[in-house]
């Protein structure tokens, strides 16, 4: 391509083009269009995802090593017995759920007795926990006082470092996810869950399972991270603030639609944006709708009018 | 392009046809040169008028797929996690526009962003008009209905939120139908008519939808032509400057500098509503889900626009509440959700008209106060805001407690005293802030502005030099008008002794109180030769000329 004797790319000879403005304009539509089809929301990408787990069962434990456990690290607040003192309540008949919650969501022990503890990381292993729970039902427990473990419910997932090598962790992964599926998937009806979550657990959680407010300083916690069995646990054994939903109250196969509901639900992708703020709802938009709309809208206005001004 | 002064013979074609009919080419003429003086201030009311253009183009696109109704059905359309779940029509119908009309999804979000933008302007404009003084003869009206624009919008943005059924709108119809039934004697009354039964019946989406795209826009539209019809006989106000007075209008002419300007800021209007609609996700119904008289959630508020009436019902005590031959009046609810919404709507609406029965101002004011200049005005504007805000905050006391860990109950009382001592606080803060203003600027006019220049004297002391200022600041701020009231002037007592007539009743009591109030504290600039103060100071070779101690001076 030549021009005045010189070459010049194909584009420039041809961006003065009459047509060239038009082309630019239905290229950019095409683009859009296009773009469009390939980036809009469809049902399948609002279509649940599911998470992960495990299945352990209560087998060849150490009962001595659960007691070594309980006195070093239970005893101080709970006695010796596990009957209570003026810093911590009578466990005998909390049942084993209530300290497999307690345990595996890190709220046990506490560092301080008279104030709400936070979800944190598990201090024990498993194995350890495990233990606990042998130690506990044996020798502490008054009967069978209190809520069972739901050990048909999936837990947390497998970690690595409690397994001697990739292979056997990478097979039990598999079951807990084969597992965490079929309970999941195996509740049907997603108007009881609904129901069950939005009468009985939204209005101190949340809708989105965010947590919330609570009088005189308490709040709900978040229960996204809690595992279905941590939430049926929290049900059963009604810890803190949290009234108790007993198996005769709401029934396991309802648990199981609730607990699908509410894990579903969090697992769902968010198809209005990749910026869902937190699902925290209208006090985000809110305040987005302030901070970035209006300012860079009014931005916007000042811009214009300093550069009409440079012009007059 | 010089040359070409005569349209293309298209158009010229065209434009002569037309103006053979209609002879619309004088008044064309006349209005295109019609003059808007530059200021970006001046563009918030646009923002408005673009966001509601954008909210009737997505509202009728919606339109199009939205079913009012509230007939019980069994979802089965392409959304799975609803699949099998009995809803309304009308939440059915919302899931079928996101989930299945194409763009549908958008164009809701931007339906819903729209609307916080749209009410979120109106306010700024709002604000600029009342601190600006531009309310003031002849725009009163103009003001009124400014103010009837924003209560319907936000009734407006109210049922439109009610509309898709889900579970947040179904909790806010359910505060809704608690402040009538707390109206005494007519309540349950308004109630049962309203949703033809009890709550939540088979009517109000029904209702509430005809009221939506319906009777509140074709008000909306009305009051807003009427407004700018208003806006264009009128004029606009413009800020103090060189050649701007009350009879003439400074700016650029409407064609074609200002049409390009508001078109093209139309458009970024346009595409930071649709780019927050695009990547911000608002109001996600679908994960909600429909809403049932059972259902409640924590963590849930109105739109924006009606958090400070949330606000107000969240930290207004129950301490009131009384009983008349066993029919309880409910206070804490009738005072937060009707008397004070009523006081700051009608406090709004009627400023105007005390302002001017307090200064007695008659005369027509285009040119706009600086807010500085007239202090008293700005620290009620402020005390205003103050009290808005703490309520509007109250509203997401739940957000707040969690999200700072502060104690729920705590956050009541704090913001119970703040809704009472922040605007008192505001009030004085604000003033203070004007006079200091004011204080400046007229050290600004009489001693010119700081250079920036740091002199050495003989003496080896440093000043800096202050310069002459432009003829546009001086104009600005020799301009000032000093706050005055024609109540106080007659004095109490004439010089022979007899008391005032008019200061013993107890209206001209209360206004000459109120006017002392208004006009007693003022840095006043009529007295002040704009650089009078420079030989002092230094802006000339001369000046190097004087001895230290008169250098010091007004340093």
């Amino acid at each position: 391509m030549t021009r005045n004797g010189e070459t010049v790319k194909w584009i420039t000879a041809r961006r003065r083009h009459p047509l060239a403005g038009y082309v630019v304009v239905i290229l950019a539509l095409a683009l859009f269009g296009v773009g469009y089809a390939a980036m809009a929301p469809t049902a399948e990408d609002a279509r649940a995802q599911t998470l992960a787990a495990e299945a352990p069962a209560p087998d060849d434990v150490d009962i001595a090593e659960g007691r070594a456990i309980f006195d070093q690290t239970c005893a101080s607040c709970h006695g010796q017995d596990g009957s209570g003192t003026p810093n911590g309540p009578d466990l005998r008949e909390a049942g084993s759920a209530s300290v497999n919650f307690q345990v595996s969501t890190g709220r046990m022990p506490s560092m301080d007795p008279d104030s709400q503890m936070p979800r944190k990381a598990m201090v024990m292993s498993e194995e350890e926990l495990a233990n606990l729970i042998a130690y506990y039902d044996a020798e502490i427990r008054d009967g069978e006082a209190g809520p069972d473990v739901p050990y048909e419910v999936p837990g947390s997932e497998p970690q690595r470092e409690d397994f001697e090598d990739e292979g056997s962790y990478e097979e039990a992964l598999e079951t807990y996810e084969a597992e965490y599926d079929s309970y999941i998937e195996g509740a049907e009806d997603t108007d009881m869950g609904m129901k069950l979550y939005l009468t009985n657990c939204a209005h101190c959680h949340s809708w989105s399972g965010g947590g919330g407010a609570l009088t005189d300083g308490r709040w709900a916690p978040e229960i996204h991270d809690a595992t279905p069995r941590e939430i049926y646990e929290a049900m059963v054994s009604g810890p803190g603030a949290m009234p108790m939903f007993s198996d005769g109250v709401i029934e396991p196969e309802e648990k199981q639609e609730l607990i699908s509901y509410v894990k579903t639900l969090q697992a769902e992708p968010d198809a209005g944006g990749i910026f869902a703020l937190d699902r925290v709802g209208q006090v985000a938009e809110g305040f987005i709708g302030w901070t970035v709309g209006l300012s860079l809208i009014v931005a916007c206005a000042i811009w214009i009018t300093a550069k009409q001004r440079a012009h007059d | 392009m010089s040359k070409t002064t005569q349209a293309p013979k298209a158009l010229r074609g065209v434009g002569n046809y037309i103006d053979d009919r209609f002879h619309l080419a004088k008044t064309g003429e006349k209005n295109l040169r019609k003059v808007f003086p530059n200021h970006w201030s001046f563009m918030l009311g646009e923002i408005a008028l673009y966001s509601f253009i954008i909210l009737l183009i997505t509202g009728v696109f919606l339109t199009l797929w939205f079913k009012p109704s509230m007939l019980e059905v069994v979802y089965d359309g392409s959304y799975e996690s609803m699949q099998g779940v009995p809803m309304s029509e009308a939440f059915a119908s919302t899931l079928y526009i996101d989930f299945d009309v194409r763009g549908g999804f958008l164009m809701r979000q931007i339906h819903h962003w729209a609307a916080l933008i749209f009410v979120a302007a109106l306010v700024i404009h709002m604000l600029r008009v009342f601190f600006t003084g531009a309310f003031r003869k002849p725009r009163e009206i103009n003001w009124l209905i400014g103010v009837a624009i924003f209560v319907l919008a936000m009734v407006e943005g109210l049922f439109g939120y009610s509309l898709p059924d889900d579970l947040p709108s179904g909790m806010g119809v359910r505060i809704l139908q608690g402040v009538m039934l707390a109206i005494p004697l007519v309540g349950t009354y308004i109630s049962m008519f309203l949703f033809g039964g009890e709550f939540p019946g088979e009517d109000i989406i029904t209702r509430l939808y005809v009221l939506h795209v319906l009777l509140i826009p074709a008000l909306l539209l009305g009051l807003i032509v009427a407004h700018f019809m208003i806006l264009w006989h009128q004029k606009h106000t413009q800020y103090p400057g060189v050649g701007k007075t009350d009879k003439t209008v400074v700016g650029t002419p409407m064609f074609p500098a200002f049409a390009v300007k508001a078109g093209g800021f139309f458009f970024f209007t346009f595409a930071v509503i649709a780019g927050l609609s695009a990547f911000v996700q608002i109001n996600p119904v679908h994960l909600f889900g429909p809403f049932a008289p059972t259902s409640i959630t924590s963590g849930l508020q109105p739109d924006w626009y009606m958090g400070f009436m949330e606000g107000s019902l969240r930290i207004f005590p129950n301490w009131f509440d009384f009983q008349i031959a066993g029919y309880p009046i409910m206070t804490a609810v009738l005072v937060p959700g009707l008397v004070i919404p009523g006081l700051i709507f009608g406090g709004l609406a009627l400023w105007p008209f005390i302002e001017q029965w307090i200064t007695g101002d008659k005369r027509a004011r285009n040119v706009a106060d600086r807010p500085r200049n007239a202090p008293v005005r700005t620290g009620v504007g402020v005390a205003g805001i103050v009290f808005y805000g703490v309520l509007w905050m109250a509203g997401s006391n739940d957000v707040l407690s969690e999200t700072f860990s502060i104690d729920l109950y705590l956050t009541t009382y704090i913001f119970r005293v703040l809704a009472i001592a922040g605007p008192i606080l505001g009030f004085v803060i604000a003033k203070r802030i004007c006079l200091g203003l004011q204080r400046r600027d007229r050290e600004t006019l009489e001693q010119g502005y700081e250079s920036g220049t740091i002199r050495q004297l003989p003496s080896g002391e440093f000043i800096e030099m202050h310069k002459e200022s432009s003829a546009e600041t001086v104009e600005v701020l020799s301009s000032k008008r000093d706050p005055s009231s024609t109540a106080l002037a007659e004095e109490d007592v004439d010089p022979s002794g007899v008391e005032n007539p008019e200061a013993r009743k107890g209206m001209g009591k209360l206004r000459r109180a109120l006017a002392h109030w208004y006009t007693k504290d003022n840095v006043t600039v009529r007295d002040v030769e704009p650089h009078s103060g420079h030989h002092l100071h230094h802006s000339h070779d001369h000046t190097s000329q004087e001895g230290p101690e008169e250098g010091k001076d007004g340093h």
